[in-house]
């Protein structure tokens, strides 16, 4: 579902896009998506975009939900992941992996849990940063450039690092 | 993926791969900058095994590089920068936009840097690079390695490690560790 106002560069973002579900990928008013931003989403996947979020460029691996609020900033190669997409076990993943190469997409889609990812309104990502399963990123925090975040951030906070952790609050 | 071959091929979706790369059976690789910075000239300097999927892999291997990858491991968009040796093992995942690296490019010295920085540049014509340190890379079987994560010349990552994303690993990795950070910590085992 694309609101008239929104503006998506370049269809190459749903070279990866396999949801069934209808509006499997949910733009916003006034919501956009640049080029280098892949919707990588599976079968039971659904990811949306509020209000003016800008995705400038960023690999979002969903199995479940990846929800980005509006207002949201995100930046040049942040991958936002719900999904490992292969089993922890390496001895499932082997058997994940020998099924890759008999599929004509050559995806891998294991049926392991997913986490959803939830970045809520007026929320700025920076560049290369990464959002592991399951994470929250509070109402109007900032996440610096290279961050990989690991854990809930709460609204209104500056975190950076690897792992990232709090550097400072911002007035709400 | 933007172009695929018949499900038993293997080869590279944009040519023929250069005369010293292996492909094993069933082996793909996508993507028109796979080869653009190989320069390679071993003999057999990439070997590829069988029921690979190499997505968007950029191959760039100097003068001397040498790489040997297992079967059934499968590459999104990683991008593998080999001087002199990486050799990965079966089964292994490499996620979009990993970096492994066996150099460290450029000399440490600042003085050395000068005149690589001279030897790299259009006016370098036929003058020697200094000597830049370099080591070999191993990823063993089963080794899971997230999106966006790096690992660094010298590095030995033992079987069935899980990197996350976003890792930088400098250090060896245990077996079945799970590592995270910049630099890379052990933060727990995989059971």
């Amino acid at each position: 579902m694309v609101d008239d106002t929104a503006y998506i560069e370049t269809s190459f973002s749903f070279q990866f896009f396999r949801s069934t579900l209808p509006g499997g990928v949910a733009y916003g008013r006034g919501a956009s998506t640049y080029l280098g931003t892949m919707f990588d989403v599976g079968p039971a996947g659904r990811v949306t975009l509020g209000d003016y979020a800008l995705v400038h460029g960023a690999r979002i691996i969903c199995d479940e939900q990846v929800s980005i609020g509006d207002y949201a900033l995100i930046s040049w190669n942040v991958v936002l992941m719900d999904t490992y997409r292969v089993p922890l076990d390496p001895a499932e993943r082997r058997k994940e992996l020998e099924l890759v190469p008999t599929r004509a997409h050559r995806l891998a889609c294991a049926d392991v849990p997913a986490h959803p990812i939830r970045i809520e309104r007026n929320v700025w990502i920076g560049f290369d940063a990464c959002v592991l399963p399951g994470v929250t990123i509070g109402e109007g925090s900032i996440v610096g450039a290279r961050s990989v975040v690991t854990a809930n951030v709460p609204p209104f906070t500056i975190v950076a690092g690897n792992p990232a952790r709090i550097i400072r609050k911002l007035d709400s | 993926m933007s172009a695929t071959l018949p499900s038993q091929a293997s080869g590279w979706t944009h040519g023929q791969p250069p005369p010293n790369v292996l492909v094993g059976v069933n082996s793909l690789i996508t993507g028109d900058l796979a080869f653009k910075r190989f320069h390679s000239r071993q003999e057999n300097a990439l070997v590829i095994g069988a029921h690979c999927t190499m997505d968007g892999v950029h191959f760039d291997l100097g003068q001397n590089g040498r790489m040997a990858i297992g079967d059934y491991c499968y590459f999104t968009n990683a991008v593998l920068l080999c001087e002199m040796e990486i050799r990965i093992g079966n089964y292994v995942v490499l996620g979009w936009n990993t970096t492994v690296t066996d150099t460290d490019f450029h000399p440490l010295s600042p003085a050395e840097r000068i005149a690589d920085a001279i030897a790299c540049s259009p006016l370098g014509k036929g003058k020697l690079r200094p000597a830049v340190l370099k080591e070999p890379v191993l990823i063993e079987d089963y080794v899971w390695i997230g999106p966006n994560a790096t690992i660094l010349k010298g590095v030995r990552i033992g079987e069935g490690a899980f990197i996350e994303a976003g890792s930088l690993v400098t250090r060896d990795v245990p077996a079945r560790a799970r590592v995270l950070g910049n630099p890379a910590q052990v933060i727990g085992e995989i059971p």
